[in-house]
């Protein structure tokens, strides 16, 4: 065999392996769960945010009810931005932290903690105060972990109405349990970023354009990506300049945390924080209308804790 | 003329030596960049600030003393002592140019010619004299600025590139215990070799094509670019020739044996054994091959400024060549003020936050790339001739390609030479590098009322500078919509170019930024204003 008949078997050979593309379909009906109605959703109001984790958690049966032994476990707060956490513009690092030491606790096997950030990543994690928090924990199961992009992969979104197809973060897809961790905060063009929104941190892609039509875009990926946990984080909630803000005088501290199995009932809710209504947020109403949770609010048990 | 292998030559010596500055100076280039704190710990500007030939020509078209860039008396206080042992040991140019002897050819020396070597002293005279006249070029040729620039904008990305496809491909499409392989392996070389994130570089070619042709042309004689070239190697080997130690012993004496002026790659040994103290880059290679070890290090003899005629020994050059180098450098300059930028700069020549005012800027630009290495948003790439001749390398954002990180001052910590001051993050944040405009031919809310605003989501002043109104318009359907449309409020732009960095519209963003309305001194009118 000489040198050319080599290189024009292995790339013969290794053809097939090299065209096909990774694909991930999501079956949407098999993991659609229906929440039983009336959703349960909790509030709970402190100052120690390790101790309001954990009462937010109880009416909802603690995380033991989400995460099972042995589980691989995504806590997904946002960290999309280089503030720091007074600004209110990230998820607050000690929610984050007692979310992952809850999940801990409840015996996960992996905890990971990822976000694609808007501002540059490296910053956004060292200045938003998680990076340091997870690691602060240190538990070699607990990895918070920079976006590496050959995790993206494209999946089909088979219910989806604006968006049929869209790169997606690998470990969001096939982790044993999806904990979002948003933070409640003004945004330009949605109003709110809630719960729903901070799921555009798993996706790839060109991201901007699905603000087109945003809020059936963040409904449609709610179809692919669901947690089994929200967890809202309105311990200071920015009320004008969102998504990023930058003045402290945006920013009021309130102390709260929402805690739900239903996406949307926990958007719902959270609207109420801002004096808005539920049907306010576009992708609360496209999602509600998808069938995704409940946004009506009279019909979600709230239980404060 | 062959040793026993136990005994390491006293080339052995110098080549571990030139590892060692080698890898120092890696390790700074990687080190770098943004390291999880605000303030750079690491750098590799301090290379450029013993430089001192950078220095000189930096301080001559400033005439001012830039004490950033003082550390260079110190490389001129060890040449004086030890001579030119800077090129020899510690330039990581020669270094990579020793290291690629192989590579390129030619590893058996000519027969030995001084050659044209008096070109680098013409070209230092006409760099210092253009420049203090006010035309800096000095960065085009410095060794470290075309090397770091190589690294920066071609090498470094390009393995970065290179090793993203390979391990993309082993990640997805190879059996685990493959990846059990490569994944330590990526997770090493990201840690400690690759940028962050993948970069671009404007001027990445071109810049690689310096490099290489400074490697190759050892293929037509050793080290080339320092002998004849290096404008560097010039004002070291002229103070060299006053040094304290030096190398000496071989005399006519020796009869016919050349060995040495065989192996010289800097051709520094003349017929009768005497070495150039200015040309010799102290590498050993005569001591090493000398068959009679004649050859030692030690206080030169005789005292007083060496032989004014000796062949080898002076600088050789005609007085009708110096005075065109200093003519040409000074006469060149004048030129300049007819030049169309006189008038009415590039609008799309964006300076880093910090820049001097565009004169005194170009002045203390030594064209090293350090800032548009550490960029952490990938916005400030190398400029082309946008400012004249002298622009050449020297940095600037482009919005579309990356963006100015608003809590970032690393561009202004790395400066070597001050040309970009250092600011404080408030001060930083305060400076304005442009405004944003928007096109409203392609914005999508104006274009076909349909919702966006992400520019507006990514502005970073606490105060947006982009706000939107919401209008009611008639949509492509002919039905009645709300839709926000933006606009910029110039009072709080600060041109960071992020809105035109994410702009979601495909091909040319519909928010652009431009160089009008930034806060540098001297730049608020041209001579022609209104």
């Amino acid at each position: 065999m000489n040198r050319r008949q080599f290189i024009r078997d292995v790339l013969l050979w290794s053809a097939g392996a090299t065209l096909a593309v990774p694909r991930f379909t999501i079956l949407t009906d098999a993991r659609a769960e229906e929440a039983p109605a009336p959703p349960l959703l909790a509030v709970a109001k402190g100052e120690d945010y390790g101790a309001l984790v954990a009462r937010a958690l109880q009416p909802l049966g603690g995380m033991g009810q989400f995460v099972r032994p042995g589980d691989r476990v995504v806590v997904k707060p946002n960290i999309g931005w280089d503030r720091n956490p007074e600004q209110g513009a990230n998820t607050h690092p000690q929610v984050v932290q007692a979310v992952v030491r809850q999940a801990l606790a409840a015996g996960a096997k992996k905890v990971l903690v990822f976000d694609r950030s808007c501002n540059e990543q490296r910053r956004c994690y060292a200045n938003s105060g998680i990076e340091q928090a997870i690691v602060d924990l240190n538990d070699s199961r607990a990895v918070i972990e920079h976006i590496d992009q050959r995790k993206f992969v494209p999946v089909d979104i088979a219910k989806g109405k604006a968006l049929s197809r869209w790169e997606i973060y690998r470990d969001a897809l096939d982790c044993d349990c999806y904990i979002n961790v948003p933070v409640a905060k003004h945004h330009g063009l949605s109003r709110l970023t809630l719960g729903l929104k901070n799921t555009m941190g798993v996706m790839g892609g060109n991201r901007g354009s699905i603000h087109r039509d945003l809020g059936q875009s963040l409904a449609d990926l709610a179809t692919v990506v669901r947690p089994k946990l929200t967890l809202i984080d309105a311990t200071r909630i920015l009320l004008d300049n969102g998504p990023q803000g930058g003045d402290l005088k945006d920013v009021r501290r309130i102390d709260t945390l929402i805690a739900s199995v239903d996406p949307v009932a926990a958007d719902a809710y959270a609207a109420t924080l801002f004096g808005l209504q539920p049907a306010d947020i576009a992708s609360t109403v496209a999602a509600h209308n998808m069938g995704l949770g409940e946004m009506a609010l009279d019909r979600i048990k709230v239980t404060e804790a | 003329m062959r040793r026993s292998v136990l005994r390491p030559t006293p080339s052995i010596w110098r080549a571990c030596g030139q590892t060692l500055f080698l890898l120092f100076f890696l390790t700074l280039f990687v080190k770098t960049d943004y390291a999880g704190v605000d303030e750079l710990n690491w750098a590799v500007n301090i290379l450029f600030r013993i430089d001192p030939f950078l220095a000189t020509a930096a301080m001559l078209a400033a005439k001012t003393v830039i004490a950033l860039m003082l550390p260079a008396l110190a490389t001129l206080g060890l040449t004086l002592v030890f001579g030119r042992f800077f090129c020899g040991w510690v330039c990581p140019m020669g270094s990579l140019i020793d290291a690629s002897r192989r590579l390129v050819g030619r590893s058996v020396a000519s027969p030995p010619r001084p050659g044209r070597r008096q070109l680098k002293y013409l070209l230092l005279l006409f760099l210092l004299t253009a420049a203090c006249f006010g035309l800096p070029l000095a960065g085009y040729l410095d060794p470290f600025s075309i090397l770091v620039r190589g690294l920066t904008f071609s090498l470094q990305p390009g393995l970065d590139h290179a090793a993203a496809a390979l391990f993309t491909w082993t990640y997805q499409q190879a059996p685990a215990w493959v990846n059990m392989v490569t994944e330590p392996i990526y997770g090493f070389l990201r840690q400690f070799v690759l940028p962050f994130s993948p970069k671009v570089y404007g001027l990445s070619l071109f810049s690689l094509f310096l490099l290489l042709a400074v490697l190759g042309l050892s293929r037509v004689e050793p080290r080339f670019f320092c002998r004849k070239l290096c404008p560097l190697g010039a004002v070291l080997a002229l103070t060299a020739r006053f040094s304290l130690l030096r190398l000496r012993g071989a005399s006519a004496e020796c009869g016919k044996c050349s060995q040495c002026r065989m192996v010289c790659p800097m051709a520094a040994i003349g017929e009768s054994r005497e070495i150039a103290a200015g040309e010799c880059t102290l590498c050993l290679d005569c001591v090493s091959h000398c068959p009679r070890s004649r050859f030692g290090y030690g206080i030169k003899r005789g005292g007083g400024a060496p032989a004014p005629n000796g062949n080898d020994q002076g600088a050789d050059l005609s007085r009708r060549a110096v005075l065109a180098s200093l003519a040409a450098g000074a006469l060149a300059p004048l030129a300049l003020p007819a030049r169309t930028q006189a008038r009415h700069s590039d609008p799309l020549l964006i300076r880093p936050p910090g820049a001097l005012a565009e004169p005194d800027f170009l002045d203390y630009c030594l064209r090293c790339g350090e800032c548009m290495k550490v960029c952490i948003g990938n916005g400030l790439h190398a400029a082309w001739l946008e400012a004249g001749l002298e622009s050449l390398f020297t940095p600037k954002l482009i919005g579309r390609l990356g963006y100015c990180e608003y809590n970032c001052t690393l561009c202004c910590q790395v400066c070597p030479s001050g040309a970009i001051r250092k600011l404080g993050k408030s001060e930083k944040q305060a400076v304005v590098i442009g405004r944003a405009y928007f096109d409203k031919n392609r914005c999508l809310p104006y274009v076909s009322a349909t919702p966006c605003i992400v520019c507006e989501e990514h502005c970073p002043t606490p105060d947006k500078a982009i706000k939107f109104r919401e209008v009611v318009v008639d949509n492509h359907k002919g039905d009645q919509v709300t839709v926000r449309q933006p606009y910029v409020v110039d009072s709080l732009c600060i041109g960071c170019g992020i809105c035109e960095h994410k702009c979601p519209v495909e091909g040319d963003a519909a928010i652009r930024v431009t160089a009008a309305g930034e806060s540098r001194h001297g730049s608020l009118a041209g001579p022609e204003g209104y």
